[in-house]
């Protein structure tokens, strides 16, 4: 990672990790402040003839300075978000998408072009919201990791929410949770085990522990109305289920709240390097001390990617049935398996790649921590959102559902429960979620809308 | 401090063991009495003294038997007016100090028959309030209460007791404190083999695969419960006999859970005075469970709240009163490991001890006491289990660990609270 020396300007070195080889004047750009217009851009733009060569906008403006100043930070801010990650090839998909949606009926390739022109965008919007981290300080930045996160999980389920497609949404956040726990993390397991292969790799028991036992909770809260309804014995049929998941959502809600307020009052006391590697999951660089991108631009990337990654997501759910009956895969099958693998990808690059430079318990506070946060504020969020939204979306998540999840969470809080990682145990975790999945391919679900009509109950 | 005199003839007069100025004058006209013949009216005015002061010490000197009344008041009201759910609460509540007495009247006597019996008796008779609510419901046939109220007095002894002592332990003490894993593993071991004894018949009957619908299922519990007893009493024998190792601070302090008290040297009645009160207290129980018990229907049509409600929340309530003020006692103390032998040894011992106890008790009463909970209840008992095993297997506590038992069992109430209750679930 070489630096391009300017002459007056100070320089501040800056580490893409997926950089693309055509850019050639590596940008060279200190942003001192909030404001977005600094003044050593001022002094930048003078010398910024190259860049002009370089860059793919047409340089016919306002001689304006200011107006130049602007739009060299714009274009400058625009190459840094856009045209810094190799991943963003796929951007363009997101716009063939839904022009494929405008001419011609395919659901089949609209849900896979916006499906692949999601994935550029959950990883910048990661970016971006850990850019924002640096300037807001460890406790907030915490805050909008553990809220921001899962953003893209998030946005696609209030899409198919809005559009009554409950069990859309319940299947895509039980097959994220089983994405993290099993795929990602095995993922990282058995790179990391491979890599060091002599030695046996560790990590905090402590915070691992703590996460099973919510993901336990969250079993708890899910296991209780699917059980309650299949056995017939609610009070009022079908309404008290209903109302118990909504008071066991706001319980887990406030768990959720008090173990954010625990954790970040943890990370006071001992335990800095945590949250400083998930600050740098995303970006997979090693300096914290200066983000690339000025406050306000990152809120406004962020606002804008959020407004983008929404719109695809609408695509991308009322395409979702159609697409599965043309291509003759079962709708589980898509929420659980196929959904979430585009809203991980990102994670899962990073913690891969963490694993294998040994920094075990960042990949764990990616997989378990991402996973905890879908189980225990995704999901009730989702539940309290529907009763706003007057959607009756519960926490039954149907038995075969239930049953996966209970089952993935012992296996993973035995995997982990030792602190110890070897490429055995990756291996294990990754052929688990091969076996979840073949069992969503056959999966037919008798109570949702999509599908054929009901067979007897199993 | 026994009395070495072997010439006394009643054995109430052995009281006069303990000191005091008063008890030597008596112990003086008592022998004197005795030595004389025996004057029936001085020995009249010292029976009336020591039943005296042995009500003094039992009675009067524990804030909690203000609650006392409420017992009396409850048979009133049962007799008098119509109202059942009155009648319910008052018993409930009157069940509380009598419950507390108890335990202070076995640790009493545990003192005289040495550390072994004294074990066993703590063993035997701490869950004493819910062994006896059992033995009457059983008797009402009310078989389903049986089940959802010990099912509910393990569940509040893993979450509630243990998270609220984790939670105000932590949030006292402001740091992580540590507990023997060992003894939490065993007992975690143990709390899965009695799931294991109760999935087995419940799953059983719910994917109707027995041999002989109905009957085959009933033949399955009672064995298991022999099988449970087997393993309890083994369980007793393990932990007596390695106390010199592991266990001794446990069970020393074990005893003095419920005396408050740090004299184990000076217990504060006699032995035979503990063995009688022992009945009384128990007595005393007995009747107001019968009230109890009968009210619990007429409580729940009442109220409108659900049975299962009523019989896994509100009764288990009163049986592990003193178990949980106790156990947050210990835990401000920082000496967690009294604070588990007292939530999850007592859910062990339910578990292990007073269910299998009841299904055979029902065997020869001739009730259809059976282990298959029903599916949701077990389901229930499996995940708390499995929460607690989990959590606790590290070894260490902090308030946040107090916090998540504390919300599960908001979830387990809530969850009960919507519940319908009777057997006729079907899967």
């Amino acid at each position: 990672m070489d630096n391009h020396n300017d002459d007056t300007t100070p320089i501040v070195p800056i580490h893409y990790n997926l950089e693309m080889g055509s850019l050639d004047g590596r940008a060279v750009i200190e942003f001192e402040d909030e404001s977005l217009v600094s003044p050593a851009a001022a002094s930048i733009s003078t010398n910024k003839n190259s860049f002009h060569e370089i860059t793919h906008i047409s340089a016919a403006t306002s001689a304006k300075s200011y107006k130049q100043h602007m739009r060299n930070s714009v274009i400058d801010s625009i190459k840094i978000v856009i045209f810094s990650a190799k991943i963003n090839i796929l951007m363009p998909l997101g716009p063939l998408a839904i022009l494929v949606d405008k001419m011609s009926g395919s659901h089949g390739w609209v849900f896979f072009l916006s499906l692949l022109g999601i994935i550029p965008l959950a990883e910048r919007l990661g970016y971006a919201t850990e850019q924002l981290a640096c300037f807001t300080g460890p406790i907030v930045g915490g805050l909008l990791n553990a809220t921001f996160g899962n953003i893209t999980e998030l946005i696609i389920s209030i899409y198919a929410l809005k559009s009554g497609m409950i069990r859309v949404v319940q299947q895509s956040l039980l097959g994220s949770i089983l994405s993290n726990m099993l795929l990602v993390l095995g993922c990282a397991f058995f790179s990391g085990g491979i890599v060091f292969y002599e030695k046996e790799q560790v990590f905090d028991k402590a915070t691992a522990s703590v996460d099973s036992g919510l993901l336990l909770m969250a079993v708890m809260g899910l296991l209780f109305p699917a059980v309650l309804h299949s056995t017939h014995t609610e009070l009022h049929f079908g309404k008290s289920e209903l109302a118990l998941s909504r008071f066991s959502s706001c319980i887990m809600l406030v768990a959720y709240a008090s173990y954010l307020a625990y954790q970040l009052k943890r990370q006071k006391n001992q335990y800095i390097p945590v949250d400083g590697g998930e600050t740098q999951t995303e970006e997979g660089s090693d300096d914290e001390e200066a983000p690339e991108i000025s406050m306000w631009e990152s809120i406004i990337w962020l606002s804008i990617l959020t407004a983008w990654v929404s719109f695809l997501s609408e695509y991308l759910v009322n395409a979702i049935e159609g697409a599965s009956a043309s291509l003759k895969i079962p709708v589980a099958f898509i929420s659980v398996i196929l959904l979430p693998i585009v809203g991980n990808a990102a994670e899962h690059a990073g913690a891969v790649m963490f694993a294998m430079k040994d920094k075990l318990d960042i990949s764990l506070g990616v997989a378990i921590g991402s996973s905890t946060q879908i189980a225990m504020f995704g999901i009730p969020f989702c539940v309290v959102a529907g009763w706003v939204m007057g959607r009756p979306m519960d926490l039954n998540f149907q038995l075969f559902e239930t049953a996966t999840l209970f089952i993935t969470v012992l296996v993973v809080a035995f995997m982990v429960q030792d602190g110890t990682s070897n490429y055995l145990k990756g291996l294990m975790l990754v052929l688990c979620y091969l076996i979840v999945a073949a069992s969503f391919f056959v999966h037919i679900d008798p109570s949702s809308i999509a599908d054929k009509p009901p067979k007897p109950s199993h | 401090m026994e009395g070495g005199e072997e010439d006394q003839q009643s054995p109430i007069q052995r009281s006069f063991s303990s000191p005091g100025n008063q008890d030597e004058l008596l112990k003086i006209t008592a022998e004197s009495g005795a030595s004389s013949g025996g004057s029936r009216a001085s020995s009249i005015v010292t029976l009336i003294y020591v039943v005296y002061k042995s009500i003094r010490t039992v009675v009067f000197s524990n804030k909690l038997n203000l609650l006392l009344p409420f017992g009396p008041a409850a048979i009133l009201v049962q007799e008098l007016t119509d109202q059942t759910a009155w009648v319910f609460f008052l018993s409930l509540v009157g069940v509380a100090p009598l419950a507390e007495r108890l335990g202070f009247a076995t640790e009493q006597l545990a003192f005289y028959t040495g550390p072994t019996v004294g074990g066993l008796l703590n063993a035997t008779f701490g869950n004493a309030t819910e062994l006896i609510i059992s033995i009457f419901a059983l008797k009402s046939g009310l078989i389903r209460i049986v089940q959802l109220s010990l099912l509910g007095s393990i569940l509040s002894d893993l979450l509630l007791v243990l998270g609220c002592a984790f939670f105000c332990g932590g949030l006292v003490l402001r740091k992580e404190q540590l507990f023997n894993k060992a003894t939490a593993g065993v007992n975690s071991g143990l709390l899965l083999v009695a799931v294991m004894g109760l999935l087995l018949p419940t799953v059983l009957h719910y994917t109707h695969t027995e041999v002989y619908f109905g009957k085959s299922e009933l033949a399955l519990s009672r064995f298991s419960s022999c099988t449970m007893l087997v393993t309890y009493a083994v369980y007793l024998y393990f932990q007596l006999k390695s106390q010199s190792n592991l266990y001794v601070s446990l069970n020393e302090e074990g005893i003095q859970i419920e005396e408050g008290v740090d004299d184990e040297e000076a217990p504060q009645i006699s032995k035979w005075e503990s063995v009688i009160w022992l009945l009384v207290i128990t007595t005393c129980v007995s009747i107001l469970s019968e009230y109890l018990v009968d009210t619990i229907e007429g409580t729940s049509i009442a109220l409108n709240i659900p049975l299962s409600f009523i019989s896994v929340i509100l009764l288990p309530l009163v049986g592990n009163a003193v178990d949980h003020a106790s156990a947050i006692t210990f835990a401000m103390k920082d000496k967690l490991d009294i604070t588990l032998g007292v939530s999850i040894g007592s859910s062990t011992q339910i578990a292990l001890f007073v269910i299998p106890f009841s299904v055979v008790l029902g065997w020869i009463m001739g009730q259809a006491m059976d282990l298959n909970f029903q599916l949701f209840e077990t389901t229930t008992l499996v995940v708390s289990v499995l929460v607690v095993a989990l959590m606790l297997q590290e070894g260490t506590s902090h308030y946040f660990k107090g916090l998540i038992f504390l919300l599960c069992y908001l979830i387990v109430a809530a969850s009960f609270f919507v519940h319908d209750s009777s057997a006729g679930g079907q899967f």
